[in-house]
């Protein structure tokens, strides 16, 4: 559409473009106000909007008890962050290859963030950080493993099977997550593996797997035949020119799949929360704070949780932003 | 992929032939079809399906009508601000589910914004009666589905053949005119994906229903996910929960055919 010229009307879109920001961020901004005020300043009757900050939910949610060194760990932990920031910067100009850099970076921080207890003596919502780390790495590895492959066949294969196939795997998309979950629930009881990252991860790999299978399909199918045929006729078995002539140039659609996969596990409720009694992920671990049926609980205290819970897919998401939103019109638009 | 879904579909339909509960895992004892007859018969699941319909009838259009304008008024605006608006509205999307519904709860307790503005305002306290939960639930699903459909309509405004648009304003068409001929037909394939999208995700909606009721049962208001929750942790029967999860596949199954049939007629064509 053109845009609008008229100084009017121009003020009425910025006008409006505010109302949906504040409809569709409000709710967050105000957690995040709460998460910062005591126990008294967050159950007033009359909003507070200007208020001495304080951190004690945070340190309540995340550590067993504060250390006495705590400011110098948490410089540290700054001054680490601000290395990696100048390494990117600096890296890119000595033009060592982005992907390297992004590997440093990102096992750096997985580092940092697993080597936290042995400085600090972490509560309770630490363990379910890791746990939603762990699961959620071993997801995405698996049903990317196995949907590129069957991704890659499909795209390839045009009889009829494959047309009900990818149908088939919208279908199973649109599931109910309890037709899954208690199969898996009793197996897991009568091979005792109930409770275990093992068996959440499984079960988070099928469920995820359809819709990994239909965006690296719809991905795998710009790819011209002729450079994988060039490959086959240089003497390369199909498998082989699979892995070194196609997977390098389907990159950018396998981190679109991995980043949308990682969303959908990180957001999975119920299939975890029928899965498991005490190994949750973030997700599920919010719902012990959400107080009981007439009570509401402690409101900084969930609000910090809710926030903490929060962050760090935000972060991850901060960084590949275009990667997600390529993925959510790469399947849609282009048909 | 197909022994990883089948297979447990398989074993829901198997273990609902059953009597199990937690103390009998090992050694189901075979009902035959008693508890798909007694699912069946169980008013509260068919007016968990009722209800569950209705959330879609409502939702469904309120979603895409919103999205699609926001999307419209976002492809007016120009320049780097754009990013930070679209990063905006797309948070109910990107933060989890569970917590997006607690913030989102959290404005309508006591002490919440949206409950302090009812009593300045309104001169009235918020009830948390089953009417209000239910308007609540119907108001958060459009607030946390509305993003991904702006998301879609948003790219699909950028991909209109401009010179459509343009012959169209020198023929002398007004922007209403232009949305109401040009735009909407465009955008009509975009519309359904958006609906099926929707209706896919609203069938199996337990994660919004289950924070703002709490499993609360005064409030009746149930979908067909919290139902099946309910049956199998609160009154811990497995088999009647697995009947339940094969029928409800099933009506999904029915109300998706429509839209199955009409996604393999397109694959075929592009084929």
């Amino acid at each position: 559409m053109q845009p609008i010229k008229n100084p009017l009307g121009r003020v009425f879109i910025h006008l409006s473009i505010w109302v949906f920001v504040l409809y569709n961020s409000v709710p967050f901004v105000w957690t995040f106000l709460q998460s910062l005020k005591t126990k008294k300043q967050a159950n007033s009757r009359t909003p507070l909007f200007w208020f001495e900050p304080t951190f004690e939910q945070y340190s309540e949610l995340w550590l067993e008890k504060v250390p006495e060194n705590f400011s110098v760990l948490v410089y540290t932990l700054i001054a680490i962050l601000i290395t990696l920031f100048l390494f990117s910067v600096i890296g890119k100009k000595l033009s060592i290859s982005s992907v390297a850099i992004r590997l440093i970076i990102l096992g750096t921080i997985v580092l940092m963030l697993l080597s936290i207890p042995l400085f600090v003596k972490t509560a309770e919502f630490y363990d379910y950080f890791v746990n939603t780390m762990i699961v959620a790495i071993g997801t995405v590895i698996i049903s990317i493993g196995i949907a590129s492959l069957s991704g890659y066949a499909l795209s390839r294969y045009l009889g009829i099977a494959g047309v009900i196939l990818i149908i088939l795997a919208l279908a199973f998309r649109s599931l109910p997550r309890m037709a899954f979950g208690l199969p898996y629930f009793w197996m897991g009881q009568i091979s005792g593996l109930y409770d275990s990252n093992f068996l959440v991860i499984i079960a988070l790999a099928a469920v995820n797997q359809p819709f990994a299978i239909y965006m690296l399909r719809s991905f795998f199918k710009d790819i011209p035949r002729e450079i994988e045929e060039a490959a086959m006729v240089d003497g390369a078995s199909r498998f082989e020119a699979f892995i070194k002539v196609i997977v390098p140039i389907m990159w950018p659609g396998i981190i679109t799949t991995s980043l949308f996969t990682l969303v959908l596990v990180y957001h999975e409720f119920l299939l975890v929360r029928i899965l498991t009694l005490k190994n949750w992920t973030l997700a599920v671990a919010m719902q012990q704070y959400l107080g009981g049926i007439s009570d509401s609980g402690s409101l900084p205290l969930k609000s910090a949780a809710a926030v903490s819970a929060a962050l760090p897919l935000l972060v991850v998401i901060l960084f590949y932003q275009k990667h997600l939103i390529k993925g959510i019109t790469a399947g849609s638009v282009k048909g | 992929m197909v022994t990883l879904m089948i297979v447990p579909l398989g074993l829901a339909v198997f273990i609902g032939l059953h009597r199990v509960s937690y103390s009998t895992f090992k050694n189901p004892v075979f009902v035959g079809l008693s508890n798909y007859l007694e699912v069946l018969s169980d008013p509260a699941f068919w007016d968990a399906v009722l209800w569950n319909i209705l959330i879609i009838l409502v939702v469904v259009p309120a979603h895409i009508i919103l999205a699609f304008i926001a999307a419209l008024i976002l492809d007016q605006v120009t320049g780097p601000i754009r990013g930070f608006y679209l990063a905006a509205m797309l948070l109910p999307m990107i933060v989890v589910p569970v917590i997006g519904t607690v913030v989102f709860r959290q404005l309508f307790d006591p002490s919440g914004l949206i409950a302090w503005f009812f009593r300045v305002v309104l001169g009235e306290r918020i009830l948390f009666t089953e009417t209000f939960m239910k308007a609540l639930i119907l108001i958060h699903s459009t607030w946390i589905s509305t993003p991904f459909a702006l998301v879609i309509f948003f790219a699909g405004l950028q991909m209109l053949p401009r010179d459509l648009i343009e012959s169209a304003s020198i023929d002398g068409a007004n922007r209403i005119q232009q949305i109401r001929h040009i735009v909407i037909p465009q955008l009509r394939s975009l519309f359904l994906l958006n609906a099926i999208l929707a209706v896919m995700d609203l069938l199996r909606l337990f994660d919004n229903v289950f924070v703002l009721t709490r499993m609360n049962p005064i409030f009746h208001s149930d979908t067909m996910q919290t139902y099946l929750y309910r049956i199998a942790t609160t009154v811990k029967r497995l088999g009647k929960a697995n009947a339940g999860a094969v029928l409800t596949v099933i009506i999904i199954m029915v109300v998706l055919i429509p839209f199955l049939i009409y996604m393999y007629r397109e694959q075929i064509e592009e084929r």
